[in-house]
């Protein structure tokens, strides 16, 4: 494994950064081609490894994933590279698209292109769902966990108590199984 | 001004802290705080949503930085995406010495079986309510009804069954489709 530097994981992860259109699904053959095709820092292994765990735990998939890649390359400075490093391309063509975004909105059928792209939304929220609905709905339990969360959810019911609300249920259903099995 | 830049970064830490299962599962959470602020409406909101789909970069990043952008400019774009990693910076690099282990633990496979059904139906109320406000807008009379928003929403649908899940097909159908329907002034 060639040594690698602060600037230099900050450069890789620049540029997964600006290819990665659309979030998690992409992010492990892009990250195969650019840490181990290209530069063998990591195995093939710990890759699938690390897309585990970052679906396992809070926050973006892709985040999660540079920010382990970067820690088992360089410890914390090299979290902080590879974070940041992700962070710029969004940052930079958000603040660009939301800058010219004001300017272009007073042009008449704009609106109309809103209008559409709007509704369109509606649609990709079903996409999104979809895709993980499959590994997510189970059992009859699940079923029903979804629908009593959906009608709290419309009910207005803050999504963090929710969250956690269901992270106890997993620890509690867990201690059940562990005293049964005693 | 100071309470907000303060507000905007405990709104975002809750989100990257609370966030499962990609960057969709965040929106629950910029629903509310349209609602609680007035930082954005929901129209702008859903206008971030496309736009996040189709600029480089992780969906929930873009999604952050974005809303803050809105709330506070350039300041408030820095806060939201700091506010947003950083949960993940603390925990994600604590757990990378256990890593190997933290997947097969039963207790965190437990917790992920409770949870993903959560983070599905959380996802599937903002679609509820996006459908609400933008094709029913706000009501269950008939004559309030978008029938053309409705049309396109049931066309798209259709199109699922037949194209890739590629945001940015049905966003460019949709946006070409309502520049149409404004020259035809039936929007």
């Amino acid at each position: 494994m060639q040594k690698c530097g602060f600037l230099d994981i900050f450069k890789v992860f620049l540029k997964i950064g600006v290819i990665l259109l659309g979030g998690g699904y992409v992010i492990v053959p892009v990250m195969k081609e650019e840490l181990i095709v290209k530069r063998n820092w990591l195995s093939e292994d710990e890759l699938c490894d690390y897309y585990c765990v970052s679906q396992c735990l809070p926050g973006i998939i892709a985040a999660n994933m540079s920010i382990l890649v970067g820690y088992k390359l360089a410890k914390f400075k090299g979290v902080i590279a590879s974070t940041l490093g992700m962070s710029f391309s969004p940052f930079v063509s958000i603040v660009l698209v939301a800058h010219f975004l004001t300017k272009i909105s007073s042009i008449p059928f704009i609106e109309g292109l809103f209008w559409g792209v709007n509704i369109s939304v509606i649609v990709l929220v079903y996409l999104a769902l979809k895709e993980m609905w499959q590994k997510s709905i189970v059992d009859i339990f699940s079923v029903f966990w979804f629908l009593l969360i959906l009608v709290l959810a419309l009910l207005k019911v803050n999504p963090a108590y929710l969250i956690i609300s269901s992270i106890m249920l997993g620890v509690l259903i867990e201690v059940i199984k562990r005293r049964k099995n005693e | 001004m100071n309470s907000t830049a303060f507000l905007l970064f405990y709104e975002f830490f809750k989100v990257g802290l609370f966030t499962f299962g990609g960057g969709y599962a965040s929106l629950p959470f910029l629903y509310l705080m349209a609602e609680n602020y007035s930082w954005f409406s929901h129209e702008q909101l859903t206008s971030l949503i496309a736009i996040s789909g189709i600029t480089p970069g992780p969906i929930g990043l873009n999604m952050a930085t974005f809303a803050g952008f809105e709330t506070l400019g350039l300041l408030g774009a820095f806060i939201s995406s700091f506010a947003l990693v950083l949960p993940m910076v603390i925990i994600t690099s604590q757990v990378f010495r256990l890593y190997r282990k933290f997947c097969e633990n039963s207790y965190v496979k437990s917790v992920l079986y409770v949870l993903r059904p959560t983070s599905c139906a959380l996802i599937a109320s903002v679609g509820i309510r996006l459908f609400y406000n933008l094709v029913l807008k706000n009501s269950f009379i008939f004559s309030k009804i978008d029938y053309c928003g409705l049309f396109l929403v049931i066309l798209l649908f259709l199109l699922t069954f037949k194209l890739k899940r590629d945001p940015v097909v049905y966003m460019f159908i949709a946006g070409i489709l309502g520049i149409i329907f404004y020259f035809l002034n039936i929007i």
